[in-house]
């Protein structure tokens, strides 16, 4: 067996840190950021039976960090009265937002067409968010599971982007800024974010300059929503973890460091 | 006649009569010049990618089936194929709604290898720390006072601490980082400006396999 | 489709000039006068010398290294962008000029892509690269080659190629996404010797962390003129160089008077 070089046994001590942490399933307490409660009276300021959009524009890789972030949406949206329609602009973010959209549809007893719907992919970014500011019938004559559009009683109430309250983009990448660039600044629906943590810092200028009404990120964004929601969810849940890593990853940055200064120090005496 | 079309002089030529009716109808909001700019960039190009498609799903089988041949990796290059073959015979045959094989597939083998590989980025960030954030002079010295402060930041729990870590976490977002990014997005603007200008007339001729 | 595009563009005027983009449509022409005038001054003899850019000054060194050590060379082109992106085409410049090197050096160019279109532009590229260097011979096509299109499909055959052929030099150049660190310290495990250059900001940070050399920002797409001495595309750096100074002023000028007289708001167009 090879021995073992010092970023193996850095892997192996995150490794014991991260399952260890998981295994003591403690939920510690939190600071609520201002980003989360922003969104969060963004949410509550809408009237109960607002029609809300909900895209999906994510991929398969991103889900530990999209779920939870997805899913304490869409439990506020419900429990606030919100009709949601799904809608996915990433081809693998139509599965994940159709079964996520059922779940927490389950759990408040949402009806399919009358409290919420799925209308599935559409590709190209652009060419879809222009052609729902004119026609979402258009753009989506069925919904995913083959329903005609005006079959079903949600959707016959909106025509175009513009009759919805708010479009909220589930991303991790850049498509939010196409919601922005297109839906807000052509048809003027108020844009809201779901990101990965990683994607934070691209979002900040827009929503210092109000382009984005509101944003939530990452799992730490997740659990400080669950808490606000009043709901527990997997972000509380790995916020142990998370934190432990991050010490853990400080830990690494100071024996670094100290192995650095000892090495120099060594040097200057030889 | 297919060699008139295939030079690169008419690539070129297309490239700039593409690249300059483009950049015009950018500035127009005639119902005409807004569908041909979506024509061009959505359905041509739609067109462009499905053929190409082709042209890699027939390369990775050529370099996967030798590479077998030469009995280099097997097994595993046996199952890329088999993934690549199996995938579009689940969705053809069963669909890929609802609790089709297609799905199931995606659900409980796709999704979890693509999250797995995402996650391993933690693993390589914490051997990057270990290397990396090492306060060789001042500079990375305040590099690395601004990463204890944003990792703190994150981890730290409800408390008067806390406050203050994210505030200062906060202030170093909005004010240092954000200047800087935002003076490198200007430089990469410009970058891409003249490189697509450099195309567009012509002085670039790289893509096309060389400028002589 | 077509249908959905024509509902797309009926919204909003009919007018041929868009008015409100005016002052974009004239700052554009003042932008394309200022490196039109560049090129033909570098047409007529100026020329312009770039500084010094560590990255690309080792570039040399790096295909010397991976010749010395009979490992290959890797080149990259990361999963953020298509071949419509300026900067994938950046990329393509440089792969061009490394190409050359390698095929004069007899080193292996490995070059792994997640776009077939991309894969097609770099096999014409680093063959007309190899002829060019009089080495046609040396050129191997299956090693351009598509891997996944999926952002960690790629990733992961990318680390998987790294990880069996061990190469010393590693060229991380173009759009990457979350896949970079992945590479990067992967590559660093090798041992390679490793170049990037990316126009994600986010990206950057971790390139700057985990490679021995970045090009920040433009320096990306300096790169095609620093190597080749191409005078027409220095002659575009300058005008880059010109423009910057331009906005800075303008944001000078813009930022005082925003603080003296923050009613006014000529500037905002």
């Amino acid at each position: 067996m090879k021995k073992l070089e010092s970023r193996h046994w850095a892997f192996l001590g995150l490794a014991v840190v991260v399952v260890a942490t998981m295994l003591l399933n403690f939920e510690p307490k939190l600071d609520i950021s201002p980003e989360a409660k922003r969104m969060h009276s963004f949410i509550d300021s809408l009237p109960a039976g607002s029609i809300v959009m909900v895209s999906f524009d994510h991929e398969a890789s991103a889900l530990p960090e999209i779920k939870p972030l997805a899913l304490a949406f869409l439990r506020h949206a419900f429990s606030k009265g919100h009709r949601l329609v799904g809608i996915a602009l990433m081809a693998e973010g139509t599965a994940v937002g159709y079964r996520l959209m059922d779940q927490a549809a389950a759990e408040y007893n949402k009806r399919y067409g009358v409290d919420y719907a799925f209308l599935g992919f559409q590709p190209q970014i652009i060419a879809a968010i222009l052609s729902m500011g004119e026609s979402i019938k258009q753009t989506f004559p069925r919904d995913y599971s083959g329903h005609e559009y005006d079959s079903l009683p949600m959707l016959r109430e909106i025509r175009k982007l513009s009759d919805i309250s708010a479009v909220v983009s589930i991303a991790d990448g850049n498509l939010a800024t196409h919601w922005i660039e297109y839906g807000r600044a052509r048809f003027n629906v108020t844009v809201a974010a779901f990101v990965t943590a990683v994607m934070v810092t691209s979002y900040d200028p827009y929503v210092s300059s109000g382009q984005l009404r509101a944003m939530v990120g990452g799992l730490r964004g997740a659990a400080e929503y669950e808490k606000l929601i009043g709901i527990g969810g997997a972000g509380r849940r790995a916020m142990l973890a998370q934190a432990a890593s991050h010490l853990y990853v400080l830990a690494l940055i100071l024996v670094g460091n100290v192995i650095y200064f000892a090495s120099r120090a060594r040097k200057g005496r030889g | 006649m297919v060699e008139i079309l295939m030079s690169r002089r008419v690539a070129q030529i297309v490239c700039a009569v593409f690249g300059v009716l483009l950049f015009l109808l950018f500035f127009s909001n005639h119902p005409t010049a807004k569908a041909v700019t979506l024509t061009v960039t959505t359905q041509y190009w739609q067109v462009i990618a499905a053929f190409a498609l082709i042209v890699g799903a027939v390369s990775f089988m050529r370099v996967n089936f030798k590479s077998m041949s030469r009995k280099q990796d097997a097994p595993f290059r046996a199952v890329g194929l088999l993934g690549m073959v199996a995938m579009p015979i689940l969705a053809l045959g069963w669909g890929i709604g609802g609790s089709s094989p297609f799905l199931w597939v995606f659900e409980n083998i796709q999704a979890p290898m693509q999250s797995t590989v995402f996650a391993l980025l933690a693993f390589f960030v914490a051997s990057a720390s270990l290397r990396g954030f090492r306060a060789r002079s001042v500079p990375a010295a305040i590099l690395l006072l601004a990463a204890v402060v944003m990792l703190l930041s994150r981890s730290w729990f409800e408390s008067t601490t806390s406050n203050i870590l994210m505030v200062t976490s906060d202030w170093l977002r909005n004010y240092p980082s954000m200047a800087a990014r935002r003076a490198i997005l200007i430089g990469i603007g410009l970058g891409s400006l003249t490189t697509s200008l450099r195309l567009i007339v012509g002085i670039e001729r790289t893509w096309l396999g060389g400028n002589k | 489709m077509s249908s959905t595009l024509l509902l797309a563009v009926n919204s909003g005027g009919e007018e041929w000039l868009d008015l409100s983009k005016l002052p974009l449509l004239i700052i554009s022409f003042i932008v394309l006068a200022v490196v039109v005038i560049l090129w033909l001054m570098s047409r007529r003899g100026s020329s312009f010398t770039p500084r010094q850019i560590p990255g690309l000054r080792a570039v040399e060194d790096a295909i010397g290294r991976a010749t010395e050590m009979a490992r290959p060379v890797l080149y990259t082109p990361g999963w953020g962008g298509d071949i419509q992106r300026p900067t994938t085409i950046a990329s393509m410049n440089i792969l061009s000029q490394i190409a050359e090197k390698t095929a004069q050096y007899d080193c292996s160019l490995i070059y792994p892509t997640h776009d077939p279109v991309i894969q097609s532009v770099a096999q014409e590229v680093v063959s007309e690269s190899y002829a060019r260097s009089g080495f046609a011979d040396r050129y191997r096509q299956e090693d351009i080659r598509y891997v996944s299109s999926s952002q960690f499909g790629y990733a992961a055959a990318v680390e998987g190629i790294i990880t069996r052929t061990r190469p010393a030099a590693i060229f991380l150049l173009g759009t990457f996404e979350a896949e970079s660190l992945i590479m990067a310290e992967t590559g660093n495990s090798v041992g390679a010797i490793q170049i990037a250059g990316t126009d994600s900001t986010i990206q950057l940070a971790f390139f700057i962390v985990a490679c021995d050399y970045t090009l920040i920002g433009e320096e990306l797409f300096v790169a095609s003129g620093y190597l080749s001495g191409d005078k027409a595309i220095l002659a575009s750096v300058r005008a880059q160089d010109m423009l910057k100074i331009a906005i800075a002023v303008f944001l000078v000028i813009a930022v005082a008077w925003a603080t003296f007289a923050p009613n006014s708001g000529w500037w905002r167009f």
